[in-house]
């Protein structure tokens, strides 16, 4: 069985015998378990890769079974934590990978402890902040990653290989303040493969040691207005980046650039706050919530909704009060759904 | 003449597939400047923008024809 488990992947001479045996002896490091997490930890175990860790917070729950393909009815009746219902799956397809699942906030200190010994990084978040996390850890730390999104019928995905191409703080110069989420405006499934295919595709390429076969440029597409798209984007590598430029201050790296959560005393509630004040678009948000179900109030100083029986209260300046819980993790969970 | 088109979640806002405006001779940022002043909604400093499929740099000048595309950055993974 070992001998033709892979048989059609090697017969593909981009990866041959030789890129088959080097995908077996690679790690790679996912973070994030929700769609595209699934999409791609499965895809690459299935491929065979040696080692994955995957790191995620979140439990699996029955509105991501429509799109976050390791998961079933059982994992959402029993809460069971993203990681541990993939490590289950993942290792039901393929007992030669090595799984580390991680049940936690991809922080820091967490990331970069796991960072070190992994051969490619492959974004799987749903939030700007911890991308430019990872985007200075990466670089910091000279490792490849992917970055992919998804929402609606669009998605985007580009590869950052350190001191060759740009990296995602010269594509955005600052964090967006309020993206599109798919608990805000939704997602269907083949938006998620869409990307999965793409990051995955990259990442093999990166695994077999094939860069020059590297898309180098950052794709994007509509699959409902049928629209693909590739931006070049050499001329975004900014020499004065503060992450890859020539004076690198990693500025995510730091503490005081990073979103605080405290549990607020006495009362079940935790209070989200983001390193800078944000202008949010309240009437925006609330109209595109009410849209989507959601039980909404709105007036010009803030917004309150019911999101999986917690209320959240959002402030224009981007602070949050989530009521009925001291999980700071789930709080700010929950916070990221809604705000990207 | 120029063509703009609006990606993920923009089309929206200007209420259109896309727009067409002269903005030959005109900066990036002189561009975005002139959409907010009839789409105050429209992200724009968040926003990736492409002149020919090519990033571009908010000081960069607008040719005949140039097809600019305002592209945000997708959160939701």
């Amino acid at each position: 069985m070992e001998a033709n488990r892979y048989s059609r992947q090697t017969l593909f001479p981009q990866i041959g015998a030789l890129g088959q045996a080097k995908i077996q002896k690679k790690h790679v490091l996912i973070i994030g378990a929700g769609a595209l997490g699934s999409g791609s930890a499965e895809m690459l175990v299935r491929a065979g890769v040696g080692k994955l860790t995957i790191i995620d917070r979140d439990y699996v729950e029955l509105s991501n079974l429509q799109r976050q393909q390791l998961y079933t009815e059982e994992d959402a009746n029993e809460k069971v934590p993203k990681a541990i219902a993939a490590e289950k799956r993942l290792k039901a397809i393929n007992t030669e990978a090595v799984i580390t699942p991680i049940v936690a906030e991809a922080t820091k200190e967490l990331v970069e402890e796991y960072l070190e010994a992994a051969d490619l990084l492959i974004d799987a978040t749903d939030n700007f902040e911890t991308r430019m996390l990872l985007n200075d850890l990466a670089l910091f730390h000279q490792t490849p990653w992917i970055y992919g999104a998804c929402v609606g019928s669009s998605g985007m995905c580009f590869t950052i290989i350190p001191e060759e191409t740009p990296c995602l703080h010269c594509l955005l110069h600052t964090l967006p303040v309020q993206g599109m989420t798919c608990d805000t405006v939704g997602i269907i499934a083949p938006a998620v493969q869409m990307v999965v295919s793409h990051q995955v595709t990259e990442a093999l390429k990166i695994l077999v040691e094939d860069r020059q076969a590297l898309r180098g440029s950052l794709f994007h597409f509509d699959l409902w207005t049928n629209e693909y798209s590739n931006m070049k984007v050499s001329r975004a590598k900014n020499p004065s980046c503060q992450t890859c430029g020539t004076n690198r201050i990693y500025p995510f790296l730091r503490g005081e650039n990073r979103t605080k959560t405290a549990v607020l005393c006495g009362r079940d509630t935790v209070q989200i706050r983001p390193p800078k004040q944000k202008k949010l678009s309240l009437n925006k948000l609330a109209a595109s919530l009410k849209q989507n179900g959601y039980h909404v109030k709105a007036n010009p100083f803030l917004l309150s909704v019911e999101m999986d029986g917690n209320r959240i209260v959002l402030f224009e300046d981007g602070r949050a009060l989530v009521h009925n819980t001291k999980d700071t993790v789930f709080a700010r969970s929950l916070y990221d759904k809604l705000l990207g | 003449m120029n063509k703009l088109l609006f990606f993920a979640g923009l089309k929206e806002i200007i209420n259109a597939d896309y727009l067409e405006m002269d903005l030959t001779g005109k900066t990036v940022r002189e561009a975005k400047a002139e959409l907010l002043a009839t789409y105050s909604d429209l992200p724009l400093n968040s926003v990736m923008t492409a002149i020919n499929e090519e990033f571009a740099l908010d000081d960069d000048i607008i040719e005949k024809n140039d097809i600019i595309a305002f592209i945000p950055p997708v959160s939701g993974g």
